[in-house]
């Protein structure tokens, strides 16, 4: 499925062994490059102090902790709504999706259940978060690489997004709708055949972003066969989302456990890539969100009448015992470790969040890659600092 | 330069100039959380233009920059960062507070790495709250700015009520109506 | 089948797992005296607790005899409550008495700290979360770096959170924190200085009106 031919591949191997040749016979002193923390290319403040070689990079140390909030912390002194409306902030594009790991690990401590037409809401809403992620990175990839125009089609169209989900929750990012039983409230009227619309018009952008980007010579020489990351490291470094099924692993959490939400109920597709390279990333995800757009129009074809809440009490004390739930967000896996003592707030909360194991692999990978693909590779990776940091 | 500090400019004239230094500034995004989201939605999408109001987004360096929009959480970790910056920028300077987060420390009041408010480290004029604050909110912010500036004695800035620091006292800061 | 089923268990018995039942017993049968405990929640899922000399022996394990090749995470439990309990203390009267009993969940334990960590197998679509007791005295631990090569930022998060050190990591140093940081923040007795210095706003009448309020309050 490569374009690479072997005369390209011959020629990039020859100018990395010619410049490895310069570098010892000019004997030039390594110079440290240090990236960051307020740097356009790094998606919010991600420091990364890199060793150059000339032109390549001998030694990369990325240096998180700029947007650390102590989430882990603060969460033990609020009770279970409070970590709700705080936890919309790890990962900020897809909002949503943040709060269902949580509010599910609480409700299997509990041992119930979300009446069913909260489960498909809680999965439209999911999927949208989804669509107003990653729409945002298929525009930002092409402006990291220099091509300025996407990133202003993904803004204008994850508007359309953006307000569906303000016409339902109250909040275009961090809805702080999820309850611990079911939702906050119904759907206000009209709500679904309007997001049918903006489902086509999601698609439209879609295919916007392949003619513009797909297709470009230049996209693809700068992306094919850069930062590649073979299937067996993936998994040991913990990569997940986007990042594992570019690699060629087939692995999707929607799929692959139940949970009480609405995907098993709909005809859907896992897309994988066998190169894992930073082209395969892009592919990959372009296809997740014009797959999201048919799962949300499926669910809102079939959605269920009834109540949105299950009966709660009023004040709500979580039975003691521990519980995990990992959900397949925009970025990757996310999860909660719930450990609870019976009392109206958690005893201790161990976020799992996908842009940490992301990251991590960064030091293995940047090792003998030049300047420009850096900054293509941590393009593609697609992390978001608030969910590194928590 | 020096006719205005000195303050022999006629009134009608620094009517002028402020009016112009107002339809002219250049804002440098100093986007770190969430809100840098919606700092981006307002200055870059086509929906909420903020040219449209005299302000340029995307300087190349903090050194070209009149206004600065500080926008999300700041960290003990990055506090040196946004002071050095701060300094980079020539005056005369404008700080714009966006979110909760950076005006009072918000959500994370209490966290331990988390700096309660960007206003401990620098100066600020306009606070705008919310979480994140919609972009309207963000607009309305830089059009109160642009009323403080045009009504501004660049005079009397330029002489310097200084204190210690060197940094000239503002007036009292604004605060947008959520 | 949704894994919260909705019948309760009496009536119907509790929710078949063979694949973790058998995981069950491929462990016990693998690992045998380095078990120290475990606890199963049929369709949920399955802890191990093993004893602190075999960490490293279990992660091992996982990886190459079950076939775990996918980490997820790990991460530490400090199981002291907390003496400030959620800060929002009455600053007018005495500090509450609060247990000190330190209670272990799942699987028990001896130890203030324990690690859990958790790895996955892709193939039999089943994940087990490990965990073991950290010594009291000396706060170390083996690192799992050497099994699997993401375990390097968890483990340096850790100790920087919990002040657990792992005997074999390349090097542990700071990730998050700013370098002049002092203490590790997520142990229980650290405390949140601004829920301490700052009277909790949820607790009323703790600050006297201001003088002339009375004056309109009845007004109704």
């Amino acid at each position: 499925m490569t374009l690479v031919t072997d005369r390209q591949q011959l020629a990039y191997v020859a100018a990395q062994a010619a410049d490895a040749r310069v570098n010892i016979e000019l004997e030039t002193e390594g110079m440290t490059l240090n990236i960051g923390p307020q740097h356009p290319a790094t998606h919010g403040t991600l420091r990364i102090i890199t060793r150059l070689d000339g032109e390549q990079v001998v030694w990369a140390d990325p240096v998180p902790g700029y947007m650390h909030r102590g989430y882990e912390k603060l969460v033990e002194v609020r009770s279970y709504p409070q970590v709700t409306t705080l936890v919309n902030r790890i990962d900020w594009l897809g909002s949503f999706a943040n709060e269902v790991p949580f509010i599910l690990a609480a409700e299997q401590l509990m041992g119930i259940e979300a009446p069913p037409r909260a489960q498909w809401i809680r999965t439209i809403l999911f999927e949208l978060a989804r669509i107003a992620n990653v729409s945002l990175f298929l525009g930002d990839m092409g402006v990291q690489l220099g091509a300025l125009t996407p990133v202003f089609y993904a803004f204008r169209d994850r508007e359309f997004v953006l307000n569906q989900i303000e016409s339902a929750t109250g909040g275009r990012f961090h809805p702080n709708y999820d309850r611990i039983g079911g939702l906050k409230e119904d759907l206000p009227k009209g709500w679904i055949d309007e997001t049918r619309a903006v489902m086509g018009k999601m698609r439209g952008f879609c295919d916007e972003m392949e003619e513009l980007l797909l297709g470009n010579e230049i996209f693809e020489a700068r992306t094919r066969g850069i930062g590649v990351i073979p299937a067996d490291v993936a998994l040991s470094y913990g990569l997940s989302g986007a990042n594992l099924r570019a690699s060629g692993v087939d692995w999707d959490l929607r799929r692959d456990q139940q949970l009480p939400m609405a995907w098993s109920q709909v005809d859907w597709k896992v897309w994988t890539h066998p190169d894992g390279d930073s082209f395969a990333r892009y592919w990959v995800r372009l296809q997740e969100t014009r797959e999201a757009t048919l799962i949300v129009e499926q669910l809102l074809d079939g959605l269920p009448a009834g109540s949105i809440m299950a009966k709660v009490p009023r004040i709500i004390k979580v039975p003691a015992g521990e519980a995990w739930v990992s959900t397949e967000n925009p970025l990757g896996e996310m999860g909660y470790y719930i450990v609870s003592k019976g009392d109206t707030g958690p005893f201790r909360v161990k976020i799992r969040s996908a842009s940490f194991n992301n990251i991590s692999i960064v030091p293995w990978l940047l090792q003998g890659v030049y300047v420009p693909d850096v900054i293509t590779i941590l393009a593609s990776l697609y992390f978001i600092l608030g969910d590194i940091d928590r | 330069m020096g006719l205005v500090e000195k303050g022999r400019i006629p009134k009608s004239l620094t009517t002028l100039l402020n009016m112009s230094r107002k339809y002219s500034l250049w804002v440098y995004q100093w986007g770190l959380a969430c809100c840098a989201i919606e700092m981006g939605a307002a200055f870059g999408s086509p929906r909420y233009d903020v040219m449209r109001l005299g302000v340029i987004p995307f300087p190349a360096s903090p050194r070209q920059a009149d206004l600065v929009c500080i926008s999300g959480t700041v960290t003990d970790k990055m506090a040196p960062a946004i002071k050095r910056l701060y300094e980079q920028m020539p005056d005369p300077k404008y700080v714009i507070s966006m979110g909760s987060c950076a005006n009072c420390g918000g959500p994370y009041w209490d966290s331990y790495s988390v700096t309660k408010g960007v206003d401990q480290l620098i100066p600020v004029d306009v606070y705008v709250p919310g979480c994140p604050p919609r972009p309207e909110a963000l607009l309305e912010g830089i059009v109160l700015l642009q009323e403080r500036i045009r009504n501004e004695d660049m005079a009397a800035r330029w002489r310097g009520e200084a204190d210690e620091l060197h940094e000239v006292k503002r007036g009292e800061p604004l605060v947008v109506d959520a | 089948m949704s894994l919260l089923s909705s019948t309760p268990d009496s009536e119907t018995g509790p929710v078949a797992d063979d694949r973790r039942v058998g995981l069950l017993a491929e462990i016990t049968a693998g690992l045998g005296d380095a078990v120290a405990a475990t606890h199963l929640i049929p369709g949920k899922d399955l802890w191990v607790r093993v004893n602190t000399a075999d960490w490293l022996t279990a992660g091992r394990f996982a990886r190459d005899a079950l076939g775990c090749a996918y980490f997820c995470f790990l991460s530490a439990i400090d199981w002291l409550p907390s003496p400030f309990g959620k800060g929002e203390d009455d600053p007018t009267e005495p500090p509450p008495e609060r247990s000190t009993a330190i209670e272990q969940g799942f699987t028990g334990g001896a130890t203030r700290f324990q690690l859990i960590a958790r790895t996955v197998s892709l193939q039999r679509h089943v994940g087990i979360t490990w965990k073991v007791d950290v010594p009291d005295d000396l706060v170390e631990v083996e690192s799992w770096v050497k099994v699997y090569a993401g375990a390097d930022w968890h483990e340096r998060e850790c100790w920087e959170m919990f002040g657990i050190s792992f005997a074999g990591h390349p090097g542990l140093r700071k990730l998050y924190l700013p370098g002049g940081f002092e203490g590790h923040p997520m142990r229980k007795d650290f405390p949140l200085l601004a829920r301490l210095v700052k009277p909790w706003p949820g607790i009323v009448d703790v600050e006297p009106l201001p003088v002339g309020a009375d004056d309109g309050g009845e007004a109704e």
